[in-house]
């Protein structure tokens, strides 16, 4: 098993005549997901550089192909929110989206569409989702990369980073562990789903032995983690890293290296994130290192 | 971004809010530009100014040279007022606190009221919004109750005109507070802390954040940026910068900061640091560096520390390795067999050594 793509994953990329998009169809195909179609408005006709088809709408692109089960938003900023909407309006039940700098408002709208039609959403500033040797979906892990980085395994991984899912993963991978599936839900102050959606798949999933998640700095979605295992929802052993501890004599406020990394005082810093975590029984990293360490005690 | 209180209140006005009559002054003010009594406001982007020296009233208009010559002179957690807001005394029966903002437990818009305004609110009533829905009446007179408020006409609609701004100008926290209601019981707008979203504003800033250390940083990745700032802090290390580059920027991008980076007095070493990227470009990014670092003077002799993973990682380390022997720069180079924080331990090392 694994979670959220695996190898029934059938995909749509929505910008797969941009930049982004392309390389994404090219990588996903590389690792054997297929992307069947693609959604640029105005270019409705036209093939990819991969033969894979073009459509003017989303709509149009079901109609052709109905087995689409999830779709890839890459387009720029401006249109991320809209194009997201077009996917989750016509029931594509995952909807990823890579595109970064989505202002907070209109991300505000793709979750309530989103929770209305039951479709599950990951991003913004996703950098995607893999499930090693079955699917991936987005930017995650090169093709140069993607086997060294990424191994079949136990352990879910959980991250609002797109670098340290990467990160985390080849080092579990080099511990002689692996993955089940490998998660960036990104680092925006709201997010589609988050570190508690994804730790209630891991749950039911069999694969899944043990979670680790990476945290930062701002938010309450670490903290909503710590109070359903402290609430037993959540019972297979959860191993947290959490950054941005150096910030706390930093100015409130002061935005960090993602959206969502504000830096707050009391509730929401990187020391109350560990706290909570910690008194709710999940084991705390004090380094990306320090993760496998940890997985041995627990697997 | 975190807007002023007069531009806020501008804000407010565009929306329909009503906002005490006022006159923004520059230090070659002289005299109050308005009647008394008036209050003298300094315009930095803090809260709680009132408790930390940055407003004052004044009844009559002889007060006004000495009062603005305080306020002007008083730096409020390091800010420096470069206007006043001169405003009107209200006279208020009441004060109420009112905000709209996103509540990342919900994931929702959120209103939150107070009956009772002025400094340092903090049990509000919170009530969930859905975007789509808005604030209609039946909701603002729900909330409203919900605070132990009386939904009159004027207080729902400077409810609904806070959201019409909120939602317009996609804002991340619109509040007034105090609110003041008037004796007619109209309301006017005491303060205005808004906050814009930097995706709408400013989509291209990038966080740069001075620490004053001597170890400048160039980072990659929001994520392990932060984690390896933590780790340079615990090995003992003295950041000079916090700045972060991600999403395979072009060399050009990675050029020009890290001439900013280098351009710190001071520096006793260098840590150029990320984890394994999906697919940033890593030839291209430590291009820029080395074009950036030519560019530098006087030319760093103090150690550099560079530990990257990702495409193309070991083209770009050969090519580290031609300028290093070729330049003579002070290159310490390490792949993904060295973990991120053991050379945050290696870059402390050389860089306080050397004196």
């Amino acid at each position: 098993m694994s979670i959220l793509v695996d190898k029934h994953t059938v995909a749509l990329i929505q910008g797969i005549t941009g930049h982004e998009g392309s390389r994404a169809a090219s990588e996903m195909l590389h690792y054997n997901t297929p992307v069947i179609a693609g959604v640029t408005p105005g270019k409705g006709g036209q093939k990819t550089e991969h033969g894979i088809p073009v459509y003017n709408s989303v709509e149009e692109a079901l109609r052709r192909h109905p087995t689409i089960n999830a779709s890839l938003i890459a387009v720029p900023p401006r249109f991320a929110a809209d194009a997201a909407m077009e996917a989750i309006w016509n029931s594509i039940p995952l909807v990823n989206i890579l595109t970064e700098k989505i202002p907070v408002a209109d991300v505000s709208r793709i979750i309530a569409l989103g929770r209305q039609q039951g479709v599950q959403v990951i991003g913004p500033s996703s950098v995607g989702i893999i499930s090693p040797t079955q699917a991936k979906i987005g930017a995650i892990g090169a093709s140069e990369l993607v086997n060294r980085v990424f191994k079949k395994g136990s352990v879910g991984v959980i991250s609002k980073s797109g670098g340290m899912t990467a990160e985390i993963s080849r080092i579990i991978t080099e511990a002689g562990l692996g993955q089940s599936t490998a998660i960036g839900i990104g680092g925006d102050v709201l997010l589609g789903t988050t570190f508690l959606d994804c730790a209630r798949l891991f749950e039911k999933d069999k694969q899944t032995k043990a979670i680790v998640i990476f945290g930062e700095v701002g938010g309450s979605y670490e903290e909503e983690l710590a109070d359903a295992i402290a609430a037993k929802e959540i019972t297979k052993p959860v191993i947290a890293l959490i950054a941005g501890d150096f910030s706390h004599s930093l100015p409130q406020g002061t935005v960090l290296g993602h959206a969502g990394a504000i830096v707050s005082q009391g509730k929401g810093s990187a020391k109350s994130k560990i706290r909570s975590l910690k008194k709710a029984g999940a084991l705390i990293a004090t380094t990306p290192e320090n993760i496998p360490v940890l997985l041995k005690k627990v697997l | 971004m975190n807007l002023l209180e007069h531009e806020g209140k501008a804000l407010l006005a565009k929306y329909g809010i009503s906002i005490p009559k006022g006159k923004l002054i520059t230090p070659r003010t002289k005299g109050s530009p308005i009647a008394t009594p008036a209050v003298i406001k300094s315009q930095v982007p803090v809260g709680d100014r009132g408790r930390k020296g940055g407003i004052t009233v004044i009844h009559k208009k002889a007060e006004f040279a000495q009062a603005a010559s305080r306020i002007w002179d008083t730096a409020i957690d390091g800010h420096i007022p470069q206007h006043l807001l001169v405003e009107e005394a209200i006279t208020s029966t009441s004060e109420r606190y009112i905000s709209l903002s996103y509540d990342t437990t919900t994931r929702a818009p959120t209103l939150a009221i107070n009956a009772k305004g002025g400094s340092g609110t903090a049990k509000a009533s919170l009530i969930q919004l859905n975007i789509f829905i808005g604030l209609p009446d039946f909701l603002a007179r729900e909330a409203l109750v919900a605070a132990g408020l009386t939904p009159s006409f004027p207080l729902i609609s400077t409810l609904q005109n806070l959201w019409q701004l909120f939602v317009s100008e996609k804002a991340i926290l619109a509040e007034i507070n105090p609110l003041f209601e008037l004796k007619d019981g109209s309301f006017v707008a005491g303060d205005a802390k808004v906050v814009l979203d930097d995706h709408v504003v400013a989509p291209e800033a990038r966080p740069y954040v001075q620490l004053g250390g001597d170890i400048a940083i160039l980072a990659s990745g929001g994520g392990a940026s932060m984690i390896n700032l933590d780790a340079l802090m615990k090995a003992g290390g003295k950041p000079a910068n916090y700045v972060e580059y991600s999403g395979n920027p072009k060399s050009d991008v990675v050029r020009i900061l890290t001439r900013q980076v280098l351009s710190q007095p001071n520096l006793k070493g260098c840590w150029v640091v990320g984890g394994t990227a999906n697919f940033t470009d890593i030839y291209e990014t430590l291009l820029g560096f080395v074009e950036g670092l030519r560019s530098v003077k006087p030319r760093p002799t103090y150690p550099i520390v560079i530990r990257r993973d990702g495409p193309r990682q070991r083209e770009a380390f050969a090519m580290l390795e031609k300028v290093a022997k070729e330049e003579g720069f002070n290159f310490h180079l390490y792949g993904p067999e060295t973990p991120m924080s053991e050379s945050a331990t290696t870059i402390v090392k050389l860089a306080y050594q050397q004196k």
